[in-house]
């Protein structure tokens, strides 16, 4: 990582590299993977608390599937479920839902591909949560669905932030699935813009090493401060986790 | 004996965890006191009551009612033990938290009473109180949200003058007709249940 960092600056350099559309990319990447990342908060972490809660090896074994399969087979599986061969496919392009090169194939793709991260994460930290005060609420008449809502979640904030940027992590290296799905985004404000994996790839093609190493070499800063603020929270939480 | 509704507990348990064999009996009413070595299985024995825990054998019954299959929130059981609160409330909130689960109408001069009577004589965040103030706070919690029976693993530990704590306790448990089962460290503290039984490597006995 380094060495990239030092050809990409140094010998290796090529003006083509920091261009305007470099940034651009990166902009694409970050929105759309903190955009994932937020969905599998909304969606995912009561499927992480209860898969924390009960055992469930059947969840457990699906929600990992998108992770132990090649991501090119994700967005493979993407365009053929919404595509004009399936009903749910027809239906989508009758009501306009378009999912090649929209912001909705690359989020979805995104978040197919980092929510078993975030799943994986969540779990883990709910499992180190104590469970003697989700018990005391039951026992006080709470639902499940209420212990979860007032008191779990209002202790797990931390634990959120920290898998949330870790999933985010994730979508930002993704280039697999969205390679297929969304090339580019032909939709504003970010019309003709490449992810930055995919612009990488592109420049690597088109220009050679040079272009693409110093390419790399932004979006590997970029990456190591996302790194950086995750250690940050990460130390934090588990200061948190000690009662200090 | 208090001249009050009795709600019979009536318990035959048996669990395995691991190396160790739970075989307790239990049929009494009243304020329950527990005790036994640390691994005697004390709190393994609430825990099957309160539904953490699932029995391999047995049956857990409350008021002639079968509550043994029942999940903890339907159990009307209270599970009290020197972690149980809920961190982020305030002391009022937290108070209150359980009767608002369901939907009792509380008068506040009982929610005074108690509080006077339990020493909660303190506000803010439960997660800044000291381990004594959050076992008040959880143990008053409990009685407003009126359950039919109360389990209390050693949550009178870290309060201070816990003798004076549990007599007080006793009283008003015994007003909101809330059966009482309780652990302690301290064999003194038996002389103030109604009940008191023994548990040996797994093994019930009731000694009164």
């Amino acid at each position: 990582m380094f060495l990239l960092i030092y050809e990409g600056f140094g010998p290796l350099s090529e003006p083509i590299g920091y261009s305007y559309e470099v940034f651009r990319a990166i902009e694409l990447t970050l929105i759309s993977s903190a955009v994932s990342s937020a969905i599998s908060v909304a969606v995912f972490t009561p499927l992480a608390y209860y898969l924390a809660r009960n055992k469930n090896s059947l969840g457990e074994t699906l929600s990992a599937i998108p992770a132990s399969i090649p991501h090119p087979i994700i967005g493979v599986a993407i365009l053929v479920i919404v595509s004009p061969l399936t009903p749910f496919g027809r239906f989508l392009l009758s009501v306009g839902i378009n999912f090649f090169n929209t912001y909705l194939g690359l989020i979805t793709a995104l978040t197919i591909v980092s929510a078993p991260i975030y799943i994986n994460s969540m779990q883990l930290f709910f499992q180190s949560m104590n469970v003697a005060h989700e018990n005391y609420a039951l026992g006080l008449g709470a639902s499940k669905f209420r212990t979860f809502i007032s008191v779990a979640l209002p202790n797990a904030g931390r634990g959120i932030l920290s898998a949330s940027l870790i999933s985010m992590s994730r979508a930002m290296s993704e280039f697999g699935s969205i390679s297929i799905v969304a090339y580019y985004v032909l939709q504003q404000p970010f019309y003709g813009v490449n992810p930055a994996p995919v612009l990488i790839f592109q420049y690597y093609t088109y220009y050679g090493l040079g272009a693409a190493v110093t390419a790399s070499a932004v979006m590997i800063l970029v990456s190591i401060a996302m790194m950086i603020i995750l250690r940050l929270v990460k130390q934090d939480n588990s200061k948190w986790m000690k009662g200090d | 004996m208090d001249e009050r509704r009795l709600i019979v507990i009536k318990v035959e348990l048996k669990k395995r965890l691991g190396g160790f064999f739970l075989d307790a009996e239990l049929s009494d009413e009243n304020y329950i006191c527990l005790t036994g070595k640390n691994g005697s299985g004390k709190t393994t024995l609430l825990n099957l009551i309160g539904g953490i825990l699932s029995p391999d054998d047995g049956y857990v019954m409350l008021n002639s009612k079968q509550i043994t299959s029942l999940p903890i929130e339907q159990r009307h059981v209270s599970i009290v033990t020197p972690d149980s609160c809920i961190p982020h409330l305030d002391v009022d909130q937290h108070l209150v938290w359980g009767a608002k689960n369901k939907r009792l109408n509380i008068e506040s001069e009982y929610v005074t009473e108690i509080k006077t009577g339990l020493g909660i004589n303190f506000s803010g965040k439960v997660n800044k109180l000291s381990l004594g103030m959050r076992e008040k706070l959880s143990v008053a919690t409990s009685l407003i949200s009126k359950p039919e029976l109360m389990l209390i693993d050693e949550a009178f530990s870290n309060i201070d003058n816990h003798e004076d704590f549990i007599a007080t306790f006793r009283n008003l448990a015994a007003k909101a007709e809330i059966d009482v089962i309780f652990t302690t460290q301290y064999p003194d503290d038996s002389t103030q249940a109604d009940h008191h039984y023994r548990l040996e490597s797994g093994k019930s006995t009731r000694l009164f």
